[in-house]
């Protein structure tokens, strides 16, 4: 295992992955017990859309893409809250919606094709020093977010109206909650992809609640088993030729099935 | 000078949604250490306006204070602890343990970056003890049965040491024994702690001589002063129709 590390891309993917893992998982749980699965593959296809402007008009796709998860996510919480519209389908509206608009813009720039690719399925082992440095900053300011609102956002997605009545400022948590999720998965669709970051979000956390722990334990588990898949998915794409987005998938996925297994009744 | 504050003061509160009145001219004051049952037929407004008590609904019209101040300069919520109907009917999944629901009381009481203080610890493990869940601290949430994950669910709200409880009809899927210990369990918080409590429930009969002022609600109020001699079946029957008999019978069982 030690010698693949001699190489640089290897060890910035690992670092890219090993953090992307810890952000995905601890932002996951609460998304999963929010029952905001569908939120974030709805924002991984709106961050395709920065990526695909990104790529046409020259600039850092991962920062397009942040601004436009962000734009999205707000969008969508408005949308919920002050209409009465089925919360399911606003997101199959956005989710598709988004991946239409970046299609067009791509094929309308005709040769980005193939950095497009990268992007849907990611590309862990071309993730770039400015890549890691744009992941840590902003990793590290969302993941103190959420670790700071963490005993708030666990009060919401228990009862969002108790919460409320106990005097947690529930609007603006939730607010900042698809802020944070928005830009998390925006920075890790370079690594897993924007059709995969659903993925590395969800089933750590649904693994780990198979354990029916308590809280923080849970959320331990969600990490642990999220950077075990982001390791041994990489691992396995090295050694196999395999792309790295979907190896991690399906490594979190064999995770997943082993949680199911061993905890059933 | 024998002057009690209002808690709540309601005045002329209509609640009117998709053209269909809910509430009317609905206007009370409760006062500290008062114990109200609310009653009255499903569809008749009181989970609204518990809903309009708790600021999570706005009225049509029509003003209510809370300690002498209006809703939305309200700051002080930790005073209030609100148990949902829903309270005994948490989803079984969902990665809690009872120390984790009642440690959620204290939240809006903590601040940010802070740790947990000795007053948080201490809160935490008295709303335990006081709802006999103290032996279940480690146990799952979704493994308890209906009577206590209700007990957990009350010392989440005792937790941030509330001046007012607000129970909804917590005892759904909960079986009588743990019923009645539930009702002792009130009848202390508002004789010992006084505790205000407001209590909406079909259940009336039973706790009739702990409470102090029953309130028929049915898309107006009617206040019964005296609800331990005035809850004549008639009047039952008007309120609930058939349901009526019901409470009746528990009344007369108790």
């Amino acid at each position: 295992m030690l010698e693949i590390l001699e190489y640089d891309f290897m060890q910035r993917a690992f670092l890219a992955g090993i953090v992307i893992a810890l952000l995905a998982s601890i932002s996951g749980t609460f998304v999963v017990l929010r029952r905001y699965s569908m939120m974030s593959e709805t924002l991984a296809h709106s961050a395709l859309v920065g990526v695909a402007v990104g790529l046409i008009a020259g600039y850092n796709p991962m920062w397009i893409a942040v601004f436009m998860a962000i734009f999205s996510a707000w969008l969508i919480e408005y949308l919920r809250s002050h209409f009465s519209l089925y919360s399911d389908a606003v997101l199959a509206i956005f989710l598709s919606g988004a991946l239409a608009i970046a299609v067009i813009i791509v094929s309308l720039g005709g040769a980005f094709n193939n950095s497009l690719f990268s992007y849907l399925f990611g590309s862990i082992l071309a993730v770039s020093v400015e890549d890691i440095i744009t992941i840590c900053i902003f990793g590290g300011i969302s993941l103190a977010l959420l670790l700071t609102f963490s005993k708030e956002l666990y009060f919401i997605a228990y009862d969002e109206e108790v919460a409320q009545t106990s005097g947690i400022k529930v609007k603006f948590l939730n607010f900042l909650f698809v802020t944070i999720v928005a830009v998390i998965i925006a920075l890790s669709i370079r690594v897993v992809g924007s059709l995969l970051i659903g993925a590395l979000m969800v089933m750590p956390a649904i693994s780990a609640l198979q354990y029916k722990k308590g809280f923080v334990n849970t959320m331990l588990m969600a990490v642990f088993f999220a950077i075990m898949g982001v390791i041994s998915g990489m691992l396995f794409s090295f050694y196999f030729s395999l792309p790295s987005g979907a190896t991690i998938v399906l490594s979190v996925l064999a995770i997943f099935v082993f949680s199911l297994l061993a905890n059933r009744r | 000078m024998n002057f009690k504050a209002a808690i709540f003061d309601v005045k002329n509160l209509n609640f009117v949604s998709k053209g269909h009145k809910i509430l009317t001219n609905i206007s009370f004051e409760i006062f500290q250490a008062e114990y109200i049952a609310i009653i009255g037929p499903n569809g008749g407004g009181k989970t609204t306006l518990i809903r309009m008590l708790l600021g999570l609904s706005k009225p049509t019209s029509g003003e209510i204070k809370l300690y002498g101040k209006k809703m939305s300069h309200f700051k002080r919520w930790d005073k209030i602890g609100y148990v949902p109907q829903r309270a005994s009917l948490v989803d079984a999944a969902f990665p809690a343990t009872v120390e984790d629901i009642v440690n959620m009381g204290r939240t809006s009481k903590r601040k940010l970056f802070s740790k947990k203080t000795k007053e948080d610890i201490e809160a935490v493990e008295s709303a335990m003890a006081k709802m006999d869940v103290t032996h279940l601290r480690d146990r799952m949430v979704g493994e308890l049965s209906g009577g206590q994950r209700q007990r957990a669910m009350i010392a989440r709200a005792l937790a941030s040491r509330p001046e007012i409880l607000i129970l909804d009809e917590p005892n759904t899927g909960v079986d009588t024994i743990s019923q009645n210990r539930f009702y002792e369990l009130l009848r202390k918080l508002n004789k010992e702690e006084k505790i205000t409590i407001v209590f909406i429930t079909h259940d009336v009969g039973v706790i009739a001589d702990d409470i102090a002022r029953l309130f028929t609600i049915n898309e107006k109020i009617q206040i019964c002063n005296n609800p331990s001699e005035a809850l004549s079946c008639e009047e039952m029957s008007k309120l609930y129709g058939i349901e009526a008999h019901l409470v009746c019978n528990h009344k007369h069982g108790h």
